[in-house]
C-alpha cells in the first residue's frame, strides 16, 4: 500500500524559497531585530532624561540649601546683640540705665507714713486676752 | 616565456614585500601608540576629554554657648566665562552687559579679563550672593555658570576678634580658633570627575566619579555673646578713662572651668579685615594667652593660700612689720613704704604688705612654696587648646641653680620676678573661688557634626589647696574687698572677694620700666558659693596706677551684670528694711 510523502520532506529548497510563509519569516525577523536596536536607544534616552533630572533636582536641592543657610544667617543677624540694641534705641527711644546707687543705712528704718487719725476708722473695744476664769486659771499650762 | 614569467613574478615580490613592510610599519607604529606611548596620549586625552573639580566643604560655624552664631559662613558664587563662548565680540558684548546689571562688574572689565586670560575658564566676578547668583542663572547664558564658594560673616559684628581669628581667601583658618580648629571647622573637600564634551559641557551618559565633600562641624564655645560684649565694652571703658595702653579681661565660670569671655585690647576689627598693613600684624595674637607680665600683689592670694594649707598660719596670725625685709643684700619695702606693727595674716592680703608675703614665704621655704605655685598651674601652659600660649617664667633653685637667690623667693611671693598669663592668673583664682580644686580651662564646649554630638565634660585637674582652706582664703578675699571704698567697688546684694596688684612692667634688659605699672584686680562672688571668677588687667594706665582705682570698678561692674544675668540670686537681705 502506497502512502503520500510528508509535504514538509517533500519540499525542496526551491520551493521554500517560494514559499509564503518566508516574507512573514523575513519580515518578523527584521522586526525583531529593529526592536532589538530600538530598545538600547530607548533605555539610552530613558537614561539621559532621568540623569539629567537627577541633576536638575540636585541642583534644586542646593538652591534651597544655600537658601536655608541664608536664612538662617539673616536670622542670627536679626537676633544679634548689635541689632536689638539698634532697634532698642532707634524704634523704642529706650536709652541704658541711669547708674542708681543704694546705700544701706544703718539703724532702724523710718516709721511707716500714717494718715491723720481723724481720718482713720474709730478703735474698736478687744476683749483682752486670757481675761477669762479658764485662762486665769489654767494659763500657765504649756497648752499646744 | 619563461622570462617573462620570472620578471613578473618578482615584481609580485616586490609589490607584496612593499605591502608588507608598510602594514608592518603601521603595526609597529600603533603598537607604540596603543602600547609603548599609551599612558601619555591616554592623559592627553583624559586633559581634553574630562574635567575634574574640587567640591568645596562647607564650613562649621563657631557658635556662644546659647547657640548664636559668632562667625558662619555664607554662600558665595562666582561668574565662570569660557574663554571659547565669548570668541563673537558680539555675542560677548551682550552677555557682558546682562551680566553687569545683576553683579555691577564694568561689560568692559569682564571682557578683558576673558579676552587676556589662555586658559579654559575665568572668572569675571567674584562673591555674588545668592539672589545675584539666582538672576544670573536666569539669565541662561551660553558658556557661563557659577561656582560655588563661602564666605565668612560674623553676625555678632566684632567680638572676640583674636579669639575667634580669621580665615584666609582659600577658607582655611589663619588665626585664632579658626585655625586652632581648622581639622574640624573645615571638613573635607570632595571631588567630581566627569566627561566633557567639545564645549566643555558635562556628557549626560559620561563616565562620572564623585567624592561628596564632608561638610565641617558646629563648634559651640564656651562663650557667652553677652558676656563677652560686656567684657570688651568694659575694657575699652577703662581704658580710655585711665589712658591705658590695652588690657585683658578673663571671666571663668569657677566650677566647669568655662571660660565665659576673653577680652583684650588692643584688637583687630574682624569685620573689617586689613592684611596689607604688617605693622598691625601684632593685634592678631590673643593677648589673654600670648602675653606674659608680672601679675604684682594679686600673687599673694597663691602664696597666702599655701601658708594657710600647710596649716604654717591662720588668718588672725600675728606678725610685726618693721616695714623692710632684708634679704642678703636686699631689701624689700611695702609699696606705701610704711610700717604697721603687728598686723594679722588677712591684713597682709587687705593692706597688700609686701613685707608680710616675704614673711609668708620665708615660713613655706623654697621647695614647698614653689610647689604650691607649680600646683597652681604656674610655669606651664593652661592646656585650653589655643595655640600660641605662653607657660610665663617661674624660676626656682632647681631649673635654675645657677641664678636663682633666697631673694628671688621673697620678691616671687608679692607676684614681681615671676611671670603669668592673665589666664593663668584667672585660672588660680577659679581655684580658690572652687574650694580649692582645679579645673581645666577650656573654650570649646560641644562640637555636633553630621555623625553626631562631642560634648567636652568639664575636667577636674586636681586639689590644690583643702577646701577648708580655700573657704578661709575667700573669705579674707572679701575682708579685702570690704577694705575698699563702695564708690570704687560695689556690687549690690552679694558678697565679693577680691585681691587687687600694682605691678612694675619688666623691660627687655631685665631692669623695671619708670613710671609704669599693670593694674590688676582679681575678684570672686557671690563669696557664700562662688559662681564665677574674673580677672582684669589694665596697661600701663595714666595717673593714678592702683589696681583698686584702675580696675577694681570694672570688675564690680561686670560682676554686678553677669551675675542677675545669670540669674545667681542675691546673698544679701534686702537693701531696704521693710517699714513697720
Amino acid at each position: 500500500m502506497a502512502t503520500a510523502p510528508n509535504s514538509e520532506e517533500a519540499l525542496a529548497p526551491s520551493e521554500l524559497l517560494r514559499s509564503p510563509s518566508l516574507p512573514l519569516l523575513l519580515t518578523a525577523a527584521a522586526l525583531a531585530i529593529g526592536l532589538a536596536a530600538l530598545l538600547p536607544l530607548v533605555q539610552s534616552s530613558s537614561a539621559t532624561f532621568i540623569n539629567g533630572n537627577i541633576q536638575r533636582l540636585e541642583q534644586e536641592k542646593g538652591d534651597w540649601q544655600a537658601r536655608l543657610r541664608e536664612i538662617e544667617l539673616e536670622v542670627a543677624g536679626l537676633s544679634s546683640l548689635n541689632r536689638i540694641e539698634q532697634e532698642a534705641r532707634d524704634r523704642l527711644g529706650m536709652v541704658p540705665p541711669e547708674e542708681i546707687r543704694y546705700i544701706t543705712v544703718p539703724g532702724p528704718a523710718p516709721e511707716a507714713w500714717r494718715p491723720p487719725s481723724r481720718f482713720l476708722p474709730a478703735p474698736t473695744e478687744q476683749q483682752e486676752s486670757g481675761s477669762s476664769l479658764w485662762d486665769k486659771a489654767f494659763g500657765w499650762v504649756p497648752l499646744p | 616565456m619563461v622570462e617573462r614569467r620570472r620578471s613578473g613574478r618578482w615584481r609580485l615580490w616586490a609589490v607584496a614585500a612593499a605591502i608588507s613592510l608598510a602594514t608592518l610599519i603601521l603595526v609597529a607604529r600603533l603598537a607604540q601608540l596603543q602600547l609603548v606611548d599609551h599612558e601619555q596620549y591616554d592623559a592627553q586625552a583624559r586633559l581634553t576629554q574630562v574635567s575634574q573639580e574640587t567640591l568645596s566643604s562647607r564650613r562649621g560655624a563657631l557658635l556662644d554657648r546659647n547657640g548664636y552664631p559668632l562667625a558662619a559662613s555664607e554662600d558665595t558664587y562666582n561668574v565662570m566665562v569660557e574663554r571659547r563662548a565669548w570668541d563673537d565680540p558680539a555675542a560677548a558684548s551682550r552677555a557682558a552687559t546682562a551680566i553687569s546689571a545683576v553683579t555691577a562688574v564694568p561689560p568692559e572689565e569682564m571682557l578683558a579679563i576673558v579676552s587676556e586670560t589662555d586658559v579654559f575658564e575665568v572668572p569675571v566676578a567674584l562673591s555674588l550672593n545668592y539672589e545675584q547668583a539666582t538672576q544670573v542663572r536666569e539669565l541662561g547664558l551660553n558658556g557661563v555658570r557659577l561656582l560655588q564658594g563661602s564666605r565668612r560673616v560674623y553676625p555678632e559684628g566684632n567680638i572676640a576678634a583674636q579669639l575667634l581669628g580669621f580665615v584666609g581667601r582659600d577658607n582655611v583658618g589663619l588665626t585664632g580658633l579658626e585655625a586652632d580648629i581648622e581639622q574640624i571647622l573645615g571638613g573635607a573637600k570632595g571631588s567630581v570627575t566627569y566627561e566633557r564634551d567639545g564645549l566643555g559641557n558635562q556628557i549626560a551618559l559620561g563616565d562620572r566619579q564623585e567624592v561628596p565633600a564632608q561638610p565641617g562641624a558646629d563648634v559651640v564655645l564656651t562663650i557667652d555673646r553677652y558676656i563677652q560684649r560686656l567684657a570688651e565694652r568694659e575694657l575699652e571703658k577703662a581704658i580710655e578713662e585711665h589712658g591705658a595702653t590695652g588690657g585683658s579681661i578673663i571671666v571663668v565660670q569657677v566650677k566647669t572651668g568655662e571660660i565665659l569671655a576673653m577680652a583684650s585690647r588692643p584688637a583687630f576689627n574682624l569685620t573689617q579685615l586689613d592684611l596689607s598693613d604688617e605693622t598691625k600684624l601684632a593685634l592678631f595674637r590673643n593677648r589673654a594667652i600670648t602675653d606674659q607680665y608680672e601679675p604684682g600683689s594679686v600673687f599673694k592670694l597663691v602664696t597666702a593660700g599655701a601658708a594657710l594649707d600647710l596649716g604654717l598660719v591662720g588668718p588672725e596670725t600675728l606678725w610685726y612689720d618693721t616695714g623692710v625685709v632684708n634679704i642678703s643684700e636686699w631689701s624689700i619695702f611695702n609699696w606705701d613704704y610704711s610700717a604697721n606693727g603687728y598686723q594679722t595674716v588677712t591684713d597682709i592680703l587687705s593692706k597688700s604688705l609686701n613685707t608680710g608675703a616675704a614673711w609668708l614665704a620665708e615660713q613655706l621655704g623654697p621647695d614647698r612654696f614653689y610647689e604650691y605655685v607649680a600646683r597652681f598651674g604656674f610655669g606651664e601652659t593652661s592646656g585650653i587648646g589655643l595655640s600660641g600660649e605662653v607657660t610665663g617664667q617661674v624660676r626656682t633653685p632647681e631649673n635654675d641653680p645657677a641664678n636663682w637667690r633666697p631673694v628671688d623667693m621673697a620678691t616671687n611671693s608679692f607676684g614681681q620676678g615671676i611671670t603669668a598669663t592673665p589666664l593663668q592668673m584667672a585660672m588660680a583664682l577659679a581655684t580658690i573661688a572652687n574650694d580649692g580644686l582645679a579645673m581645666q580651662p577650656h573654650i570649646v564646649r560641644e562640637v555636633i557634626s553630621a555623625t553626631g554630638h562631642q560634648v567636652i565634660e568639664p575636667e577636674p585637674l586636681g586639689q590644690v589647696l583643702s577646701p577648708e582652706t580655700a573657704h578661709i582664703l575667700q573669705q579674707m578675699m572679701g575682708v579685702v574687698v570690704d577694705r575698699i571704698p563702695t564708690y570704687l567697688l560695689d556690687v549690690q546684694g552679694y558678697r565679693v572677694g577680691g585681691k587687687t596688684g600694682t605691678a612694675s612692667i619688666v623691660t627687655a634688659n631685665g631692669g623695671y620700666k619708670d613710671e609704669a605699672y599693670i593694674s590688676s584686680f582679681a575678684g570672686i562672688a557671690p563669696l557664700e558659693d562662688p559662681v564665677l571668677a574674673i580677672l582684669v588687667k589694665l596697661d600701663e594706665p595714666k595717673g593714678v596706677p592702683w589696681g583698686t582705682v584702675v580696675a577694681a570698678p570694672a570688675f564690680g561692674n561686670i560682676m554686678q551684670a553677669v551675675l542677675a544675668y545669670m540669674k545667681v540670686p542675691p546673698q544679701e537681705p534686702a537693701l531696704v528694711s521693710d517699714t513697720q
